[in-house]
């Protein structure tokens, strides 16, 4: 008997609740609800925190200067994803599934980027990546799906014209962890570098994967000192590279490192100490601190004063961006509408001004004209572009 | 061929840590007959203990004792702190168990293991967090054409001074003796007049201890440390533990060797991507044809 | 067993709870209509471990390994050949049968906690592989996209969240009616006396390596189905949702619902799919109470919520018989 109990008080908390997510309460004049999904818990917490910060500052600023469709405010729904396939396509759902969800910012890693943004477009809601770059996430023909930030294809591009020529690399060294992101940069890079391959300038000396989550790589990296490569790319994430560096020039190697766009942030120069890390190199879209626009200054200054400082990724940035894209597209377009959304976001957004510069998107939905740059670590462990 | 005795080195100082974690394993599952999954996440507990003292007491702690003092200090702390964890880990969560049997105290361990990691997480936040740089003095060497640090050559010393004094109370002392009996069978060394008791909060308390000093050295090692990596140690070291024979001791110690070894191996010659699998085919491979570990010893079927 | 009257009574709980998962999705937004699907995915996931750990007690941490294969499998031969998913289904079956019966016939020998290391490798090695993409196939992290939705000929094709509701849901009917039928059987009686005395059954005849094989070979192919249907709802497979992590959770839904028992094994699934769903808002102390949970779960009440009820019946079915 108490077992049957046990399983009716269950279902009937389990159904109560399924019904009490369905309620939505009416206001006076509705706010304008724009969803993101990002990893707010996880491995990533960092980065997905940073963008929540991020849209609230830019939804601020809106909000502060009247909102949009004559007066409404926008609001934030915030969906986790801990940066896992399965958790994405439920945050996913569950923003589709309320009604006042006009579009979703949405997401980091580009592995859970690609269920969710198949939920987005057969539902039929406009969604915007900040963060997630991989190549195929727009070979898909998709309607709704849109990117704020650069990819993956243009920053291997970036790599193999800039090291070969500036740095007069001849042998190169490729490190990625066999992360969706990261093996994918790893092989635009490889591809982008076939063509000086073939001509005998340049030759790929190591390309290998390491383990993320691992500590050790003392025994892959004395391999690529036995290479003798005059420049060592790691495409991975933070921790990790923090750590090859470190064992890297433990162990011998000196050439140059360079690390892609995940790579490096304050927390690489924390890990890996100021000494180590100073010196090294990065391929990355413009950080936030570089920004040059007035829409950068007014938004990284009011992130400031609520923050205590401005994100250290560009990512976070990225986000704000797809916020202020989509609140644009609302305004200018009076409607809420996705197909109207979708087909003003691709066809007459054109250079519109945003805090990461000039927004616009191509008929893939990439955003057009992602510059990528080479920074150093410079002496006191901020980041400065490299000039030769 | 000095490649080959550098990255012996390196295989050899992974190893050292896989074998002081194993030891925990090995520990509790021969007294216990308890595979302890919340032992990965005492290990990263104490590598965070040694992290506060170290970052957050710096300043105090080195200029009463030096450099060197502080590293031991860290090290003493995170022991006798974790000894302490594994203790109130055992009362609370697996005591009330052991009644119910094997099963129930998997699931409780991992209960224990989750809420660890969490607790870690929230006490001291999500982010990485980063050994001071200089608590050994970063010195490279060159011998012979082999590159090894100071910190290297310091860590696998202490290692194996630590694998030394363990081996010598286990093989040598009366209380090892007790110990060893216990793993081999509790109840007949109940029978015997040892007190079942004091090895279990030795074992609980030792086990444990050794883990959170692990934890400390791979701190200063790497420098890095997260609330998730006790997770991986644990399971390479639980897989060193059956490498060696499960319940035995100094099999938990050339496990963990082994372990770190074979590891290199697979890293530096098959590929570094797929060295996982070559050490869990090794481990599969030495079940099959030497099911008791290789230094397990044959025990009996009792009917 | 023929329905009347007296079979409903007194097995009203089971009509009781069917009730309810029916009507339960039109009373709900997709949302929770989607978490539904994946509670019904883990109770088939339960279900299937159940054999190998409930019925026989072989300590299986390495589960998700079977299903990975089931997934992936219908993933490769989908996006590849064009294959249709209702086909692929019993192939699946037959991958992560076939598979677990190459691995398990050398090592079904291995005692209790060796035998979950090696499975726990296993499953660590299947992960590693598929991440590795070998021979090109398994689209390494990325995974395999495009998988199509399951379609039963032409209207009807599985593509909504209320359709592939149902769908897992009888699935796991269909698996609960086959797992009961088992139980009652020889060779469900076989298993258990394994479990309890692995040396008495050996002497009384049993082929006690045949009923273990047999057992991870029913219980990998149920979930390579449930690794079919989950890669068809989710159009994408990546090695991530395959993870130890997962494996262990499988182990615990086993042994919080109650070993052995398919009711518990269901409750064993809501709890570990519900409660991180139902916990959001409690943000990062989600997981901590969580592992607390387990915790006391099993300092309160070890043999499960909801645990097989063994003598009782079999003494009382003895009498029944005796008074006919």
């Amino acid at each position: 008997m108490k077992r049957i109990k046990f399983l009716l008080v269950i279902s009937v908390l389990v159904l109560a609740l399924g019904v009490v997510s369905l309620g939505a309460l009416a206001a006076d004049k509705p706010p304008v609800v724009i969803g993101l999904q990002g990893p707010i818990t996880g491995a990533w917490a960092y980065e997905g925190q940073m963008a929540k910060q991020s849209c609230e500052i830019a939804a601020q600023l809106i909000n502060e200067s009247g909102g949009i469709l004559g007066g409404r405010m926008i609001e934030i729904r915030v969906a986790d994803d801990a940066c896992e396939p399965k958790a994405g396509a439920l945050a996913a759902m569950k923003l589709i599934s309320q009604k006042d969800v006009v579009a979703s910012v949405s997401t980091y890693g580009s592995s859970v980027c690609e269920p969710a943004s198949n939920l987005y477009e057969k539902f039929k809601k406009v969604n915007i990546a900040y963060g997630s770059t991989a190549v195929r996430l727009t070979e898909r023909g998709l309607k709704y799906f849109f990117r704020t930030c650069g990819i993956d294809s243009a920053q291997g591009i970036f790599f193999a014209d800039y090291v070969p020529r500036v740095f007069g690399a001849k042998k190169i060294a490729i490190m990625h962890d066999n992360t969706t992101f990261a093996k994918g940069v790893a092989e635009e890079t490889k591809k982008a570098l076939q063509p000086k391959v073939d001509a005998g300038e340049v030759e790929i000396v190591y390309y290998d994967a390491i383990t993320p989550g691992e500590k050790d790589f003392s025994v892959p990296l004395t391999k690529v000192r036995e290479t003798n490569p005059d420049v060592l790319y790691f495409t991975g994430y933070y921790p990790e590279a923090a750590l090859v560096v470190s064992q890297a020039r433990d162990i011998g190697i000196d050439c140059p490192f360079v690390g892609g766009n995940a790579a490096i942030n304050d927390e690489f120069v924390k890990i890996a100490g100021l000494e180590k890390a100073k010196g090294c190199f990065m391929t990355q879209e413009p950080m936030p601190a570089e920004l040059p626009y007035p829409e950068s200054k007014i938004f990284l200054d009011a992130y400031k004063a609520k923050y205590g400082e401005i994100p250290s990724s560009p990512w976070p940035v990225y986000a704000a961006d797809a916020l202020n894209i989509i609140a644009y597209a609302i305004d200018k377009t009076g409607s809420t509408n996705s197909d109207v959304l979708a087909e003003y976001l691709r066809n007459e957004v054109n250079a519109v001004p945003g805090v990461t510069g000039s927004i616009g998107f191509t008929e893939k939905g990439d955003r057009e004209g992602v510059p990528y740059l080479m920074y150093v670590v410079n002496e006191e462990g901020t980041f400065d572009i490299y000039n030769k | 061929m000095r490649i080959f005795l550098e990255q012996m080195l390196n295989g050899l100082t992974i190893g050292s840590f896989y074998a002081l974690i194993a030891l925990g394993y090995s520990m509790v599952y021969g007294v216990m007959k308890l595979i302890n999954f919340a032992h990965g996440d005492l290990f990263t507990l104490g590598s965070y203990l040694g992290f506060t003292l170290l970052v957050w007491g710096n300043a105090y702690v080195t200029s009463h004792v030096g450099l060197a003092g502080g590293m031991i200090a860290a090290m003493l702390i995170a022991a006798i702190g974790i000894g302490t964890a594994g203790i109130i880990v055992e009362r609370i969560a697996y005591r009330p168990i052991y009644p119910a049997g094997r099963l129930p105290a998997v699931v409780s361990a991992l209960g224990v293991s989750i809420f660890l990691e969490n607790i870690i997480m929230v006490l001291w936040g999500p982010r990485y967090q980063a050994y001071p740089v200089n608590v050994v003095p970063t010195l490279r060497f060159e011998i012979g054409g082999i590159h090894i640090t100071l910190l290297q050559i310091v860590i696998l010393i202490l290692s194996f001074i630590l694998l030394a004094i363990l081996y010598y109370i286990v093989q040598k002392t009366t209380f090892g003796a007790a110990i060893r009996a216990s793993a081999l069978d509790r109840d007949t060394a109940a029978l015997m007049g040892i007190n079942i008791n004091t090895i279990i909060f030795f074992v609980f308390a030792l086990g444990p201890a050794l883990g959170g000093t692990a934890g400390v050295m791979v701190g200063m090692y790497y420098r890095q440390i997260s609330f998730t990596m006790g997770w991986n140690y644990g399971l390479k070291a639980f897989t060193a533990t059956i490498l060696g024979g499960i319940g035995n001791i100094p099999g938990a110690m050339v496990g963990g060797l082994l372990l770190g070894i074979f590891e290199m191996l697979g890293s530096a010659y098959i590929s570094t991507a797929y060295k996982d699998v070559f050490v869990f085919l090794i481990l599969i491979l030495v079940l099959i044809f030497r099911p008791r570990g290789l230094l397990g010893e044959k025990v009996a079927e009792k009917v | 067993m023929k329905l009347n009257k007296n079979i409903i009574l007194k097995n009203w709980p089971i009509f009781i709870v069917t009730i309810i998962l029916s009507v339960f999705p039109f009373m709900v937004n997709n949302y929770w209509i989607d978490v539904f699907f994946f509670f019904g995915i883990y109770a088939l996931l339960g279900l299937s471990l159940n054999i190998v750990l409930g019925e026989v007690g072989l300590f299986d941490l390495g589960h998700m390994g079977f299903m990975a294969i089931g997934a992936y499998t219908t993933a490769i031969l989908n996006t590849h050949f064009g294959i249709p998913i209702i086909f692929l289904i019993p192939v699946s079956a037959l991958a992560a049968a076939g598979f677990a019966w190459l691995v398990c016939f050398p090592i079904i020998h291995l005692r209790g906690d060796y035998l979950a290391i090696v499975t726990i490798g296993m499953g660590e090695i299947i992960r590693i592989t598929l991440i590795n993409n070998p021979f090109g196939i398994t689209g390494g992290p990325n995974g395999v996209f495009g998988i199509d939705f399951l379609s039963f000929g032409g209207p009807l094709v599985i593509d909504s969240s209320i359709e592939s509701y149902f769908v897992i849901w009888i699935v796991v009917g269909l698996a609960i009616l086959a797992l009961i039928n088992l139980q009652r059987s020889r060779i469900g009686r076989a298993w258990n006396y394994i479990r309890e005395d692995e040396i008495a059954a050996e002497s009384t005849g049993i082929d006690v390596r045949y009923y273990k094989l047999l057992a991870f070979v029913l219980g990998a192919g149920l979930a390579g189905i449930a690794g079919n249907i989950y890669a068809s709802k989710l159009m994408i497979v990546s090695p991530e949702s395959f993870s130890f992590m997962e494996s262990c959770m499988l182990f615990c839904i086993v042994l919080i619902g109650g070993m052995g028992s398919i009711p518990g094994v269901l409750i064993g699934a809501a709890v570990i799919s519900l409660f991180p769903e139902v916990f959001r808002t409690f943000a990062q102390y989600r997981m901590l109470i969580f592992g607390a949970a387990m915790v006391a779960m099993m300092i309160f009440r070890p043999s499960g919520i909801w645990p097989r009820r063994r003598g009782a019946v079999e003494f009382k079915s003895l009498l029944m018989k005796a008074g006919e």
